[in-house]
């Protein structure tokens, strides 16, 4: 048995039940890590004997935390106690903090091993960019093709079998995004639901942390370890944290699914031109998904809100506003110190005025009440992710931050939990949409997408790449 | 909607003001992308009520909270 191809929940009962170690488990991980990621660049620092001294510790009898034995990834603006934290920029490459992350010091505690730190544009932003200190990481299906980011080498690392849960985080979609692209499953929970503390800000108001994992059920075990309040984070939620695991259901009747249509099929091309409508895979893809969600007992309503530009100018305002503030006299007194891509899209941010801030902050405010609103009627929204393929990533367009079209940012604006689910494929590569809830119901959401994935095949397909490197 | 790219001269006076030392690459960057903070200028900028309140609210600090 190869143990890199179980799920996260697999290897976790393997080890429960004395089948598997920590040890073997780690070693396979970083033997697969060895060997691939040459080509898919997935790590900036793979802390190979801290993880096997940790996978040992992990057999220590009496260990029984929910992760324990479990080997994962952090995107590298999760900060790490005496471990190299470059937030993907020269201008923290030689940063080695103090502190750990308070998400990596739950993980930690739930028995998780650090295999290393993952490639992230930079500072969250600015990417793929190939003048940075660590190259972009490279779509699993298909290498010349663009994974997303900004969580890419942790999408990646998840996607290709090089370690079984990763940390993203997710400001405009860079949990979800890449998630698409990859096949895999990505959360952005509830903005408050996870903590933010040790982790490098870009956006205060509109960053979540999040899990990246292979299922639905390994996203909740994930979740099971990172929920809850920090009392230090002065955005974290004292909300009960519920039984994860236990919510996820194979069946989905009673439940109203509200379907958010026009965001892909109407206003992104009148927004952003036509090259922005969804690929017919997607549309009939999209489609499928939902006849399978009604196939479990839903019952789907299609749902009318704002302009999907009225969320995406919305959230971009105010999270290049609030990153700029961040960078300001970095960007004055070093601007040498930051990559192109970087340095462009958050310096637009000097040219608001505080009045366009405050503003866009009503205007928030108002997209929320519509979501407010909206979950009066319906238990659980479902709406595109990206509407295509992943692009080369060669061809990935200098502003497309700002010039296309794009379907997560509402959720990072209202603050809703969101989860990406694969729902088919187009030319080989990876298409998902999806699943939202209500504020702190990440449980719903997760038991959604449990109840899909479990009747659709795509948590089965894993890209060529991920194939045993041992022998059968 | 197409915008009319702001001239070399104007934008050079909000970098100016901004206090910022671009590159030639970087001020051709940032003047190509202003259109976008246009846009999304415009896409805030409503008639809204005086009452309508911004999404944050200010909260006490624990005093704890570093």
């Amino acid at each position: 048995m190869d143990p890199t191809q179980l799920t996260l929940a697999e290897a976790r009962l393997a080890i429960a039940s004395g089948n598997l170690t920590p040890l073997a488990l780690t070693e396979a991980y970083l033997e697969r890590i060895a060997a691939l990621d040459g080509e898919l660049h997935s790590f900036v620092l793979v802390t190979r004997e801290a993880a096997l001294a940790a996978a040992r510790a992990a057999a220590a009898p009496g260990r029984s935390g929910i992760l324990n034995g479990i080997p994962i990834g952090l995107k590298d603006i999760y900060k790490t106690a005496g471990i190299r934290t470059t937030a993907g920029s020269r201008r923290y490459l030689d940063h080695i903090p103090n502190e750990d992350a308070e998400t990596w010091v739950r993980l930690r505690g739930a028995g998780a091993i650090l295999l290393g730190k993952q490639e992230t544009h930079e500072f969250a932003i600015g990417g793929p960019d190939f003048t940075l200190p660590f190259a972009p990481a490279r779509n699993p299906w298909n290498t010349a093709h663009y994974p997303a980011g900004s969580s890419s080498g942790s999408a990646v690392a998840v996607a290709a079998g090089l370690c079984a849960a990763a940390m993203g985080s997710d400001t405009g979609g860079s949990i979800r995004g890449p998630a698409a692209y990859c096949g895999i499953v990505g959360l952005k929970p509830t903005y408050g639901r996870v903590s933010r503390r040790g982790v490098f800000p870009l956006s205060y108001t509109l960053d979540h942390c999040g899990p990246l994992t292979r299922t639905v059920e390994d996203c909740a075990i994930m979740m099971q370890a990172l929920a809850g309040h920090d009392p230090l984070d002065p955005g974290s939620a004292d909300v009960p944290v519920p039984d994860y695991a236990s919510a996820l259901a194979t069946r989905l009747d009673g439940l109203k699914i509200g379907v958010i249509r026009h965001f892909h099929e109407r206003d992104a091309v009148a927004a952003f031109g036509p090259e922005n409508a969804p690929s017919t895979a997607y549309a009939a893809a999209f489609d499928s998904a939902l006849n399978t969600l009604e196939q479990l007992g839903a019952q789907l309503v299609d749902v009318e809100l704002s302009p999907l530009i009225d969320y995406l100018d919305t959230n971009r305002l105010i999270m290049i506003a609030e990153a700029y503030a961040l960078h300001e006299r970095d960007f004055r007194e070093r601007p040498q110190d930051f990559g192109h891509h970087m340095f462009a899209r958050i310096a637009l941010g000097a040219f608001l005025s505080a009045a366009d801030y405050v503003e866009a902050v009503r205007q928030r405010r108002e997209l929320c009440l519509e979501f407010a609103r909206l979950f009066d009627r319906v238990d659980i929204v479902v709406s595109a992710n990206a509407t295509g393929p992943a692009p080369r990533i060669d061809q990935v367009p200098f502003w497309g931050v700002f010039e296309r079209a794009s379907y997560t940012a509402p959720y990072n604006l209202t603050g809703v939990p969101a989860l990406s689910v694969p729902i088919g494929f187009e030319d080989g590569l990876p298409l998902a949409f999806q699943i939202a809830g209500k504020p702190f119901d990440e449980a719903g959401v997760m038991r959604v997408g449990h109840a899909f994935e479990r009747a659709s095949e795509f948590r089965h397909a894993r890209p060529p790449i991920a194939a045993s490197l041992r022998p059968a | 909607m197409a915008e009319e790219p702001i001239s070399s001269e104007r934008f050079q006076i909000l970098v100016e003001q901004a206090g910022l030392a671009l590159t030639p690459e970087q001020f051709a960057a940032l003047r190509e992308g202003y259109r976008f903070v246009q846009r999304m200028r415009r896409t805030v900028r409503r008639s809204r009520d005086r009452a309508a309140e911004p999404a944050h609210i200010f909260v006490q600090p624990r005093p704890e909270a570093s």
